[in-house]
């Protein structure tokens, strides 16, 4: 079981938490941005790994456009209460969960993870409203992430992941 | 030491013992993205429109493609590109037969939601394959080969049948049906 990072997205559709464990360092090949004019079938031909390098930022976005879309399907196909939980590919799977505040914990572990929904929960539930809501000097919105990475929350979320997966 | 290969295995049809979970329907969707073929089977999700159907395939064959972007951890080394040009068609023919899953694209291959299972089984020449059921139904990778085998059969070898258009093949939808109705 590896974890290789996790996301908060707020219900505006920001980032405002990232955290990255046990990765690579940046591979010295030049980025490869897919063209925003090339037709998505002839980019299938391109080797899965060589899109490594993108910015953290668009990382994020990929990612929530990712989840947004399948969430989306699933309400669509499964009705208003279906909720969305994982999906899995060769390389990795993601999880997901949402609050109903429409707060959306994502991460992205290795594939033979089980199922990290309670986990997510818990991160919300222990950790986010305890650290983040909780404190006084956070604002109620966080534009850019202002006041999610304090310190306690970063602390606890370490301590808890090294209790989750443990190496 | 003589184990058994993965096709032989889905050809045989052995009766299941006791399965009574569902398989919701089958979708192909092709290489750009477009619907090809929608069958249901039972009864459980909601019912779309063809409409968003066509909307539903594209979405999820671009979240396909994203996916495969966003992998965290480097994918394996022996990845190698599939339709570069007929020089490596050599080399990439042995490795094809040494590992077929190494060429597997790495989107997404299961997608789990609380009330549904969407499996995807992705070809070679980036057909896919997407097979809805109840999360609990079990050998989806097997009947999704079985289908992808039932296609080559009844569609591809159909002389009436043009490539990446809507698949209309009475003889394809009775396999198909017959086959889930055994299997689901």
């Amino acid at each position: 079981m590896v974890v290789y990072s996790f996301y908060i997205f707020d219900r505006h559709t920001e980032c405002i938490y990232t955290r990255r464990w046990n990765q690579r360092p940046p591979s010295a090949s030049k980025p490869v941005r897919p063209q925003s004019g090339a037709s998505l079938t002839s980019n299938g031909d391109t080797i899965p790994g060589a899109r490594k390098g993108l910015s953290r930022e668009d990382d994020a976005k990929l990612i929530f456009g990712t989840i947004f879309s399948l969430r989306n399907m699933v309400k669509r196909l499964g009705g208003e209460d279906d909720v969305f939980i994982s999906y899995r590919t060769g390389d990795y799977k993601l999880h997901y969960y949402e609050t109903p505040t429409r707060l959306k914990f994502v991460m992205l572990t290795d594939t033979k993870t089980n199922n990290l929904r309670i986990v997510l929960q818990q991160i919300w539930a222990n950790l986010y409203v305890e650290f983040v809501v909780k404190n006084p000097l956070s604002p109620v919105e966080h534009p850019g992430g202002v006041g999610v990475a304090n310190e306690l929350f970063e602390m606890g979320l370490d301590s808890f992941i090294t209790q989750v997966f443990p190496s | 030491m003589y184990a058994p290969a993965r096709s032989s295995t889905s050809h045989m049809q052995r009766p299941k013992l006791t399965t009574l979970r569902a398989v919701f329907s089958l979708l192909i969707i092709n290489k750009a993205g477009g619907l090809v073929y929608n069958r249901k089977f039972t009864a459980g999700l909601n019912d779309l429109s063809s409409n968003d159907l066509l909307i539903m395939a594209g979405t999820f064959h671009g979240v396909h493609e994203i996916s495969r972007s966003i992998a965290p951890a480097p994918s394996q080394p022996s990845h190698i590109p599939l339709s570069t040009s007929s020089s490596s068609t050599a080399t990439a023919g042995t490795t094809i037969q040494q590992n077929p899953t190494t060429l597997r694209a790495s989107g997404i291959e299961v997608f789990e939601s609380a009330t549904f299972r969407l499996q995807c089984f992705q070809t070679l020449t980036r057909t896919k394959f997407l097979l809805l059921t109840e999360p609990q139904q079990p050998n989806v990778e097997v009947i999704l080969r079985r289908i992808h085998e039932l296609y080559a059969d009844f569609v591809m070898k159909n002389p009436f049948q043009t490539l990446e258009m809507p698949i209309r093949c009475e003889k394809f939808d009775r396999a198909v049906d017959g086959f889930v109705r055994v299997r689901g």
